[in-house]
């Protein structure tokens, strides 16, 4: 059981742990409790067993003995991997309370072990499937204490012998009773903690150096870690950063055109880059993997009605033999594209995508970097001048406007009785005047 | 040697814990009994006298910094055994503690549960005390009385547990165990006083074999599934 549904299942079980021992209890009672008769096992008697016969006709009584067995105050003596009370003639047997299920006794992994071991020397070796999956867990998670585990199973064993035998019986029962409801042993396969493990793993010195380098590429551009140029409109409030900054501006400035040089995502995410490398791929005559590309990100993006619509479009495009735009794929991508299309969404061209942008990102990105168009555009480019504050107009802070607001006020009002309106409207007037100027 | 004389002592605490953790599993059952609560009294007595002596000869030992590295992987090896069953006893004595409450001897109205198990527990006792047989000397209100004695007996030993740990600087998780998987099937067992050729032990398994003798693994001839009587 999971952490979280383990204290679940205390909690609310611990309610029943206490009525379930009063109930316990009194089945007890030679007189008013259950009645109970001997096994027999060839030549053995075994007294105090018990059967689930009377139980068919109320359904409390059924439901209240199979919560019994489930939690382990009761066992099954035939069928014991089953937890449930049969309304036949199936025996069934109180187990004794050392075995009773309380939160105050967690099940140990020690004991476990133990028992495994004791089992592993009754069974020689031959231990059902899942208690050797489970031995080999914990010989593994528990090595430190093996010899411990190897040295009580013995004596256990050892000790279990002096006890005659139908109480070893019972006690051999009980145990395994015990383990069935606490190492139940059919498991649902985990198959995402399976996966998370399986998932490969960086070292923290790789993973570190990768953050590293990438603070320290890409700190200059931080507009909040460095200046950034002419100045940042939000201290300024100037806004040509951002106009010599916008998408297709026809200049783009200098550290714009750098950071095309970190990677190729970088070049195809700012659109003025990309109009740059389509200019020169267009040169090239390689303009169609572009394309391409640029259709998969509007395919993938778009709008799920105009889908099958593009999807085909892209396919007579580029796909299909003899496409006027035909692209360079190999064969099995290709096949699985075409296949996909049969049947087209959303991310069916992913994997020709791919294929594509690594082609532009190994080969004609390179190329790109050293071409005469790239030189030309960094050649261009500009690199603004740092704002200066001198031709900056501060603006009027509006707590110092209505202070002087005040003030004239009362000026007018000390001075001889006038016109209040026309006071009114020269201030109002004044005060339009002085708008402009610092409401940006 | 400090070694065997330790290995010996570790080996008869083993064999006690065992003993004590059977004894506590018969407890409010329908073994259940006077005789029962002696036993489990006298060795849990006889467990702690073992601990005690234990504790101080690996302390002792551990604390000594002349030692080779290979002598105290050894030692903290014997250490780590110690204190798993410090810690399995202390567990055996809490359960004895409550199921002890729980189930009062003279009490008519308590009923102890009707588990299967009728027989005496003397044998494992006499077996954890190394002697022939158990002499029974206690008052008859011994389930009540000895409830405080152990009471007081278990806050002993978290006690002396938690002073260990202080102590003593062992890393248990480094120690590397000598037994590998499958060990406990490979040495021999004692021919103890033990029935031969036990048929099943529950209807399910019919074809169990509880091995003879006790030896297992390569003595083949003992496994012959007769329907001979028990000889107990």
């Amino acid at each position: 059981m999971t952490f979280s549904r383990k204290i679940l299942h205390n909690y609310y079980f611990f309610f029943f742990f206490f009525q379930a021992e009063k109930v316990l209890l009194e089945m007890q009672d030679p007189c008013t409790g259950v009645k109970s008769q001997p096994q027999r096992l060839v030549i053995t008697i075994i007294p105090h067993a018990i059967t689930g016969n009377k139980n068919r006709s109320l359904p409390q009584a059924r439901s209240l003995g199979s919560m019994l067995v489930s939690l382990g105050y009761i066992y099954p003596l035939q069928d014991h991997k089953n937890l449930v009370i049969k309304p036949d003639a199936s025996l069934y047997r109180f187990q004794t309370p050392y075995f009773w299920p309380t939160q105050q006794w967690p099940v140990e992994d020690t004991d476990y072990a133990i028992y495994l071991a004791k089992r592993n020397i009754r069974k020689k070796g031959m231990l059902e499937l899942h208690e050797q999956e489970q031995y080999n867990h914990l010989h593994k998670w528990m090595n430190h204490k093996w010899d411990f585990i190897v040295m009580q199973a013995k004596e256990q064993y050892r000790a279990a012998k002096e006890r005659k035998k139908p109480d070893r019986v019972v006690f051999d029962c009980q145990e395994r009773a015990y383990w069935v409801v606490h190492r139940p042993p059919v498991r649902k396969p985990m198959i995402f903690t399976q996966q998370s493990i399986m998932r490969p793993r960086v070292k923290s010195s790789v993973s570190i150096g990768a953050l590293v380098k990438y603070c320290s590429t890409y700190s200059g551009h931080d507009p909040f870690l460095s200046k950034c140029l002419p100045s940042n409109p939000w201290l300024t409030d100037d806004t040509t950063f951002w106009a010599l900054n916008m998408p297709n501006v026809e200049i783009p400035t200098k550290m714009r055109v750098e950071r095309w040089t970190f990677s190729f995502k970088e070049l195809l995410s700012d659109p003025r880059g990309r109009d740059d490398f389509r200019l020169f791929l267009k040169k090239e005559f390689s303009g169609e993997n572009l394309a391409f590309w640029e259709g998969c990100e509007d395919l993938k993006w778009g709008t799920a009605v105009a889908m099958k619509e593009k999807a085909e479009h892209i396919y007579k495009t580029f796909l299909a033999r003899g496409a006027p735009r035909w692209i360079n794929i190999d064969g099995k991508t290709m096949e699985i594209t075409v296949k996909g299309l049969k049947h087209p969404h959303r991310y069916v061209l992913d994997a020709a995508q791919t294929h594509i942008y690594m082609l532009m990102k190994k080969d004609s990105y390179g190329r790109y970097l050293k071409s005469p168009v790239f030189k030309e555009t960094l050649k261009k480019a500009i690199c603004p001048d740092e704002h200066r504050f001198k031709n900056r107009r501060p603006s009027l802070s509006p707590i110092i406007i209505r202070q002087q607001e005040q003030e004239q006020r009362a000026k007018m009002a000390a001075s001889a009785p006038v016109d209040i309106t026309q006071v009114m409207s020269k201030l109002s007037k004044q005060g339009k005047e002085m708008g402009p100027r610092h409401s940006k | 040697m400090g070694k065997e004389e330790c290995k010996t002592m570790l080996d008869a605490l083993n064999k006690v814990t065992a003993c004590y953790r059977h004894l506590v599993i018969a407890l409010g059952s329908t073994s259940d009994s006077q005789n029962l609560r002696e036993e489990l009294k006298k060795t849990r007595k006889k467990a702690q006298e073992l601990a005690v002596a234990n504790r101080t000869k690996l302390t002792t030992l551990l604390k000594d910094k002349t030692i080779s590295t290979e002598d105290r992987a050894e030692y903290e090896r014997l250490w780590v055994l110690f204190s798993s069953s410090m810690e399995l006893l202390e567990v055996d004595m809490k359960r004895s503690l409550e199921i002890g409450q729980d189930f009062p001897l003279k009490v008519p109205t308590r009923h102890l549960i009707q588990t299967g198990m009728t027989g005496s527990t003397n044998a494992v006792a006499a077996r954890a005390m190394s002697v022939q047989n158990m002499k029974y000397e206690a008052d008859s209100n011994i389930d009540t009385a000895d409830l405080r004695d152990l009471q007081s007996e278990i806050t002993q030993v978290s006690q002396m547990m938690e002073e260990m740990e202080m102590k003593v600087q062992v890393a248990p998780w480094a120690v590397v165990a000598k037994q590998e998987a499958g060990a406990e099937l490979k040495s021999n067992m004692s021919v103890g006083n033990s029935s031969v050729g036990v048929i099943s032990i529950c209807e399910e398994e019919p074809k169990d074999d509880e091995g003879g003798n006790g030896r297992e693994g390569s003595s083949a001839p003992n496994h012959s599934i007769t329907l001979s009587l028990c000889l107990l």
